[in-house]
């Protein structure tokens, strides 16, 4: 089965690539070409996806959530169903190739370094990480995928105040739908990763008694999650609207990634898993 | 195939010649009504603000295109239209440009998809003036499904063309729900009244109009059952709207940066769309820089309509392809009518030469050799016109020079003097 598993390893990040060429197309293009079948390709690379994080989770005996390779590769996947339900439920059509680029990168990354490893950690053999994680990513999906909307806002917004109208202006879906949806998987994304964040607080102690409350893993999500919530009240409380918000969750996005990348490479912290 | 076809359009006559020649429906029911009796045994007359086009079929040979420029410019006492001022065709040309009509790569608006249905409400009266016959009955369904394909599957008629529709197209990539916006028509001239009916048609959620002349916008309002402000308070009720479309004839400046401001500051900054499509400007251009400000004036608009004109203008042979594909289906439709026919009419004329002789030396035989010769000359007649069957019967299958087929088949009708049969069938059918 390892044969198969490296090959799939392989193959994955040009799946993403080959649904990601058709969905550039498309959009370039238009016209009703590849406009349902570039879904049906989405649907066959996260099915092999799928059917690899199966396989990886029967031979090595443990799901792939405990380095950050194996992370990344369950990240990718999560961005990209997160976005195929939502092209579903919405039927927007137009913004699928900014949302599965991200899933490239992360699935390269993944592809590329991550081990076939067997042995894990004690501490990581907890039946709360499991939560933990499986919240934490989709909590990332949500805000990533919160991100490129809201980037898609700003550039429309720009095209449309200084009258440019290419491909932006053809394609995407108006100003109104961007920011809902970037606000919507905002919520999503915030309170997954509040749930995440609460059972990682439970989870803590237990596994690391020799935490620090200054370490870079808390002071990086705290502010993360304090970021998110003060834009969520902003907008509930119908004082921020538009850019403001939506620069605010791009922030937040890099926030997290950097805080991510800090505490798992650079920063000696309890959380440093590779 | 002898469809005559002439166009009066925008390529062939200045506008005031074309209006010379632009027939109400009543006109058209009249006109039909004498070509009826003297020129066309069936046809059709389409006319629009750009074209006048008569189609049919001779009622005698010798009826020419000018006798159906004549009937027109009589009909409509246009003495300065000249023979110049007409395009004319004759058979698959007629069928062809009757096409291009149908899917409006003829229009001055390429893609104009209003021209379509004009076509198709000009064959609902030539079928109600009983001038539609078989042969235009079958055109008129091609014609409708060309039209159709062509929208269907080209994007001939996608994206605004007209300054008032890229104003909703704007609007439509800004706002989501236009049922749940307002808007504010400033001016009620002929812009801001057609401005007005697209957002209304569109289903706008609340419309509201102000004109310097109150009377007018009253009247318009009560055509499209909407309110109506005074125009100097007009600026006190702006906060409540998310789009204004001016479009007065003032010549200076009525909305300035600072009115803006003040709205926006009362709107707490919800987006605003104002589209000033006044000349010379109504609203003062600054106010692009407020945020949330969304202002366009007739040039931005502009470049949305040439930008789409071009994207039509790139479907065009899509349309051609479809149109020639058309164009050979009614022609194979058309052929394989007239094969059957032609060689029916070919065996009957060589059996009637066949039982005329046999009759007539028939007492020559002995009563043994009658039975025999019958068979013989019957052998004689259908080895002589296997091979005429066979080539004649492939021509109804051939895909292509459909024209070509046309002239076989009435050379060959001609040789044998079968012209009168085809005639006789022409009335039948």
């Amino acid at each position: 089965m390892i044969p198969f598993i490296h090959t799939l390893n392989a193959l994955l990040p040009f799946f993403y690539l080959i649904t990601f060429i058709i969905y550039l197309y498309d959009f370039q293009k238009g016209g009703e070409k590849f406009h349902n079948s570039k879904r049906l390709f989405l649907f066959l690379t996260l099915l092999f996806h799928f059917l690899y994080l199966m396989l990886r989770t029967i031979q090595f005996d443990h799901p792939p959530i405990t380095n950050v390779f194996e992370i990344f590769t369950i990240l990718a996947f999560s961005i990209s169903f997160s976005y195929f339900i939502l092209e579903l439920v919405t039927d927007i059509r137009g913004t699928g190739m900014f949302i599965i680029i991200i899933s490239i990168i992360f699935q390269t990354i993944s592809s590329l370094f991550i081990q076939d490893l067997t042995e894990v950690k004690e501490v990581l053999r907890s039946n709360l990480l499991g939560s933990h994680v499986f919240s934490a990513l989709l909590g990332y999906a949500g805000i990533t995928i919160s991100a490129v909307y809201g980037f898609l806002y700003l550039i429309l917004y720009k095209e449309l105040k200084t009258s440019k109208f290419g491909l932006i202006f053809d394609r995407l879906p108006n100003l109104e739908v961007l920011e809902k949806l970037s606000f919507y998987s905002a919520v999503i994304g915030f309170t997954l990763l509040t749930i995440a964040i609460i059972i990682g607080i439970i989870w803590l102690p237990q596994a690391f008694p020799n935490f620090s409350y200054t370490d870079p893993k808390l002071i990086g999500t705290m502010l993360v999650w304090i970021l998110y919530g003060i834009g969520l009240i902003n907008k509930l409380t119908g004082k921020w609207r538009g850019k403001k918000l939506i620069i605010l969750s791009i922030i937040g996005f890099a926030l997290a990634i950097f805080s991510t990348i800090l505490t798992n490479f650079l920063a000696r912290s309890f959380h440093s898993f590779y | 195939m002898n469809l005559l076809g002439i166009s009066i359009n925008h390529r062939t006559a200045p506008v005031d010649l074309r209006e010379a020649l632009h027939l109400s429906e009543e006109e058209i029911r009249n006109l039909i009504q004498q070509t009826k009796d003297k020129v066309l045994s069936e046809g059709i007359i389409i006319s629009t603000c750009n074209r006048t086009e008569i189609y049919g079929i001779p009622k005698q040979n010798g009826i020419t295109h000018l006798d159906l420029q004549n009937l027109i410019i009589n009909f409509k006492s246009a003495a300065k239209v000249s023979e110049e001022n007409f395009q004319k065709f004759i058979s698959r040309e007629s069928v062809e440009h009757l096409f291009r009509v149908a899917t409006g790569i003829d229009s001055l608006l390429i893609g104009d998809n209003q021209i379509f249905k004009q076509v198709k409400d000009s064959f609902i009266i030539s079928e109600e003036m009983n001038f539609a016959g078989f042969l235009i009955k079958r055109l008129m369904d091609a014609a409708v499904r060309v039209g159709k394909r062509a929208i269907n599957e080209t994007a001939i008629s996608e994206g605004a063309v007209t300054v008032s529709y890229a104003a909703v197209q704007l609007v439509e990539k800004i706002f989501a729900n236009l049922s749940k916006k307002s808007t504010l028509v400033i001016g009620t001239g002929e812009t801001g009244e057609i401005a007005a009916k697209h957002l209304r048609d569109r289903g706008i959620g609340r419309l509201a109009l102000t004109n310097r002349t109150f009377e007018k916008a009253e009247k318009l309002a009560t055509e499209l059952n909407t309110a109506v402000f005074p125009f100097d308070t007009f600026k006190d009720h702006l906060h409540k709207f998310d789009i204004i479309i001016s479009a007065t004839s003032s010549e200076n400046v009525i909305l300035t940066k600072e009115d803006i401001e003040k709205t926006m500051k009362k709107r707490n900054y919800d987006s605003l769309v104002i589209m000033d499509i006044a000349i010379p400007r109504d609203v003062d251009p600054a106010c692009k820089d407020i945020d949330y400000v969304f202002y366009h004036d007739i040039d931005s608009l502009n470049v949305i309509v040439q930008q789409n004109l071009a994207k039509r203008r790139n479907e065009i042979p899509k349309v051609e392809k479809i149109i020639q594909e058309e164009l050979d289906a009614f022609f194979d439709w058309y052929n394989s009518l007239q094969v059957a026919p032609t060689i029916k009419d070919l065996r009957d004329y060589f059996e009637s030469v066949r039982a005329e002789e046999v009759g007539k030396n028939i007492n020559k035989f002995s009563e043994e050799d009658r039975e025999k010769l019958e068979i013989i000359t019957k052998r004689i007649i259908n080895k002589i016109l296997h091979h005429p069957t066979v080539e004649l019967k492939k021509l109804s299958d051939e895909n292509s020079a459909s024209d070509f087929s046309s002239l076989k088949i009435s050379v060959i009708r001609e040789l044998f003097g079968l012209t009168g049969n085809k005639q006789n069938q022409q009335e039948k059918n």
